[in-house]
């Protein structure tokens, strides 16, 4: 007799270039992880299998090209339009509408967040950093999160339209560690200092939790995003 | 649960005086990560941390999967770029030419270096001699993500390697066995590679660098600690990167393969052997169809398992780079002897 047991959700990471095997090695460590299967994605047959998607950091212009050689290009626009999908650095490039400072002639984006981003806001890697953030949302959020930005893109502009879900905030940088030139603003509503952000069962961080022991943001996601629905 | 950031050291500028680091957060170790080492960090405003290791180690790991290409101009940049590589290497001459050439090869002029910088979005890497921390000075003023202190340049210095740890800018070194490997990465080597054999389009020097590791890695493992203590000494590594890398199962830090990768085989023998991503030199502009070969090298690194796609690349690629035999007869000599 066979047993009936709750299909785990299967929560795919795009293995195609970048730090992949380190989101691996943090959802294998949150106490949800018995809830999930976790696949790496490098076929759209792999994907097809997947009922929510990170896309790691690495360089987009890479992944995108390895994605359109792979025949994934399709089914991850199909995806992301549906499913639950966390993109940290060059994945969270890959989810915005719109990208400044792109590789020339333009680079390939799946789209799925109303923002417009811009690739290494902060320069060459002698300006990457690391910063504690203020989040909400996540567990014990009076602790702050140590943020790894490494080349990290910059978010520019918000622009959900009205059909769009709302998009809330979800982890913030001190506007004094902004690029130098935007560092003097102090608005609290500036998008630049948006370092994390969630628009429906869309996520993304500019920067990298996956090179921290601390997984709060990987526990958010699986929370908030892939088992929220079930 | 959270880990406590511990907080910063600030170093001042050549001294090390705080307990050696151990390197933290490579690959797809099954216990990576705790707070990273700060040794060489400045401090921005009080708050956030410019170059501590974990934005060093951090960007090698970004590179994983893929493939870093030579490039001698911008123009071979923007083709590596297209074509999928993860980072290019900006160079005046690839090694297969310094080979042939001969001579003394130094650091790269800056202004070339800077027109391939302006011409690519994804991160530039430049070569120094081993030892030649003021050509290292130049690069990190002129902003290039990565140095590679690199034995197919002519060593400045016979004896001792570069004190990495007061850079800001990260570093990636070549390795023959473990032994090397922590030597590098307790000098501050954020990223290793093997050495392989430079410029011959012959693959069989990475293979035994990396079997080497690999190998040592194996039996460091399964030693206790009394056995550790005594094989850091036959291998001269300090112990702590020693009883760390046996924790791990693996380097501390990301392990690239380089020197002699010429064709996508080559590049999945190389990931199937254990490495992170792979590095082509001379291999692709020396090949007769350099942008059709970097793309079937990236594929293959992606898809290093897939007999099938491998298959698919590795067709009609045009003639590869001509090979050399390594032996003593190699024109230039074995550039993997250089440094220690």
């Amino acid at each position: 007799m066979a047993e009936i047991k709750p299909r785990r959700s299967v929560v795919g990471i795009l293995a195609l270039q970048g730090a992949f095997a380190e989101h691996r090695t943090a959802l294998e460590k949150l106490s949800l992880s018995r809830k999930l299967q976790i696949l790496l994605v490098k076929t759209p047959e792999d994907l097809a299998q997947c009922d929510a998607l990170i896309i790691p950091g690495g360089e987009s212009t890479t992944i995108a090209l390895l994605a359109r050689l792979a025949g994934l290009s399709e089914p991850l626009k199909e995806f992301v339009k549906v499913k639950p999908v966390w993109g940290t650095c060059a994945g969270a490039i890959l989810l915005s509408q719109a990208v400044e400072n792109a590789k020339k002639g333009g680079q390939e984006l799946l789209g799925g967040m109303s923002i417009t981003i811009a690739r290494n806001g902060w320069g060459s890697q002698v300006e990457s950093f690391e910063a504690p953030l203020e989040v909400e949302g996540l567990r014990d959020p009076s602790s702050p999160f140590n943020g790894v930005f490494i080349r990290a893109p910059v978010i520019l502009q918000l622009h959900p339209t009205t059909d769009d879900p709302p998009i809330t905030v979800v982890a913030r940088l001190a506007p004094g560690l902004l690029p130098s030139g935007l560092a003097t603003l102090n608005a609290s509503d500036e998008p630049r200092t948006f370092v994390a952000l969630r628009q429906g069962l869309h996520f993304l961080t500019t920067f990298h939790p996956e090179l921290t022991n601390d997984n709060r943001f990987h526990e958010y996601f699986v929370r908030e995003c892939v088992l929220a629905g079930k | 649960m959270s880990t406590p950031v511990p907080t910063v050291l600030s170093a001042p500028q050549g001294t090390s005086l705080q307990s050696p680091p151990i390197p933290q957060g490579a690959g797809s170790a099954s216990t990576p990560s705790t707070a990273p080492a700060r040794i060489g960090a400045t401090q921005r405003d009080g708050s956030s941390s410019l170059g501590t290791f974990g934005v060093k180690s951090g960007l090698a790991q970004m590179l994983k999967g893929g493939v870093i290409m030579d490039v001698v101009n911008a123009e071979q940049a923007r083709i590596a770029e297209e074509a999928g590589a993860c980072a290019v290497m900006a160079l005046e001459r690839v090694p297969a030419d310094i080979r042939a050439e001969g001579g003394v090869a130094r650091m790269s002029d800056p202004e070339m270096i800077k027109a391939i910088v302006d011409a690519v979005t994804i991160p530039v890497m430049a070569k120094v001699r081993i030892g030649h921390f003021v050509e290292a000075q130049i690069l990190q003023a002129i902003g290039v993500d990565y140095i590679d202190e690199s034995e197919v340049l002519t060593p400045a210095d016979d004896e001792y390697h570069i004190n990495k740890h007061p850079f800001k800018v990260p570093f990636v070194c070549g390795a023959r066995d473990l032994g090397e490997a922590l030597r590098r990465i307790s000098e501050g080597a954020a990223m290793i590679r093997t050495k392989g054999e430079a410029g011959t389009g012959n693959v069989v020097e990475a293979v035994r660098h990396q079997r080497a590791v690999m190998s040592q890695i194996r039996q460091a493992s399964v030693m206790s600690e009394e056995e550790l203590y005594v094989y850091a000494k036959t291998i001269g590594a300090p112990f702590h990167l020693l009883k760390e890398t046996a924790r791990l199962k693996r380097l501390p830090v990301v392990n690239f393969a380089a020197g002699g990768v010429a064709t996508p085989a080559d590049a999945a023998l190389m990931m199937q052997l254990g490495c992170d991503g792979v590095f082509v030199g001379s291999g692709i502009f020396h090949s007769g169809d350099p942008a059709k070969r970097a793309r079937a090298i990236v594929q293959a690194v992606t898809h290093y398992n897939n007999y099938k796609i491998l298959a698919e690349v590795s067709e009609n690629l045009g003639p590869a780079m001509v090979g050399l035999t390594i032996d003593a007869n190699l024109k230039g000599g074995n550039f993997a002897a250089r440094g220690h």
